[in-house]
């Protein structure tokens, strides 16, 4: 490896990313975050209102709906 | 007979706990944590890494000496395989900081393997957690050198798309960038070392509690002792692992903030 050049073809900034680098690290975060902050939301409403946990069970499925979505537009596309 | 026994076992203690990861001091008294195996084993660390670099760098030759050539591999590894591949061209400007953090990582997990020394500093919170501020402050700088200012956290916080479901888009992105990375980042490394000092732990001195508490259990011991050499080896995985994913993410952090719209 000795003074070995950077690979020839470094890649452009508009290439497509290299596979298996920080990506799935990246989905996981999307997912786990929309479901935390939504979920979050919901239960301080449910706390606000008085329920007992409808809202922070819509709040999760709306948060990792997000999350999905995000990780199409972010990573996938 | 039972009041030996039950002396013999106390020799041990067993389960370990937290407090096994906090040594007694090297210098002064009791209750001073100034200067601690962790803290010897840190300097030593930095200086290890200073004067490799240094030395095998003093006199660089066109054949290289194996020194010389096993300091360009590693550099070579760190530039060309995560700093460049990740960053492209731009990759070579941060190859210094990346190859100085993968090279501290690794050799700090190292102890946690190496006979006497036996614990890794950065099983540690304190450790990873500095180490984790640092790539997070800096991406947040590049980010904001290469978008301009506040830009950045229009860039980093506004997904590309429609308007509507935006109020529900920022809070996940905003959470999931600024909140979530230092910490996963620090805690991934923390929790990885911790765990591995403390299975190590277990199955060591498990093997004397069981020793102790009953002469039959001996051949079970011996088990326990096979396990300890076992997941040593397993705890070498870990920390080469870890000291790779920690510089990977930070470069992939790096690569979010220079990213341009598209």
């Amino acid at each position: 490896m000795t003074g070995q050049e950077p690979p020839n073809n470094p890649r452009g900034d508009d290439g497509p990313n290299p596979p298996d680098t920080g990506m799935g690290m990246t989905a996981i975060a999307y997912l786990v975050s929309g479901m935390l902050v939504w979920g979050g939301i919901g239960w301080l409403v449910d706390h606000w209102v008085g329920t007992k946990g409808i809202f922070a069970g819509i709040g999760a499925v709306i948060g990792i709906g997000g999350g999905v979505y995000l990780i199409v537009r972010r990573i996938g596309a | 007979m039972t009041g030996q026994t039950i002396v013999l076992a106390a020799d041990v203690p067993f389960p370990p706990s937290v407090e096994d990861f906090y040594l007694p001091a090297i210098v002064g008294g009791h209750d001073s944590y100034w200067f601690t195996k962790i803290t010897a084993l840190l300097w030593i660390s930095v200086a290890a890494i200073i004067i490799f670099f240094l030395v095998s760098y003093r006199k660089p030759k066109l054949v290289p000496t194996k020194k010389q050539w096993i300091a360009e591999s590693i550099y070579g590894f760190v530039r060309n395989n995560i700093a460049v591949d990740m960053l492209g061209k731009r990759g070579i400007n941060f190859a210094p900081y990346l190859t100085t953090l993968f090279v501290f990582i690794l050799l700090m997990n190292f102890w946690a393997i190496v006979p006497v020394a036996q614990i890794s500093p950065n099983s540690h919170i304190a450790f990873p957690a500095i180490l984790a501020v640092i790539s997070y402050v800096m991406f947040i700088y590049i980010g904001m050198r290469h978008h301009g200012g506040l830009k950045y956290f229009k860039h980093a916080l506004i997904p590309p798309a429609p308007w509507f479901i935006l109020p529900l888009l920022i809070p996940i992105e905003f959470f999931s960038t600024f909140l979530v990375r230092p910490f996963s980042l620090a805690v991934r490394l923390f929790a990885n070392m911790f765990a591995g000092h403390m299975l190590l732990l277990v199955f060591t001195l498990g093997g004397f509690a069981m020793l102790n508490s009953n002469l039959w259990f001996a051949p079970f011991s011996l088990v326990s002792w096979a396990m300890t050499i076992a997941l040593t080896f397993l705890e070498f995985l870990v920390v080469c692992l870890q000291a790779y994913v920690f510089t990977v993410l930070t470069a992939s952090y790096l690569q979010g903030a220079l990213a341009d719209e598209h």
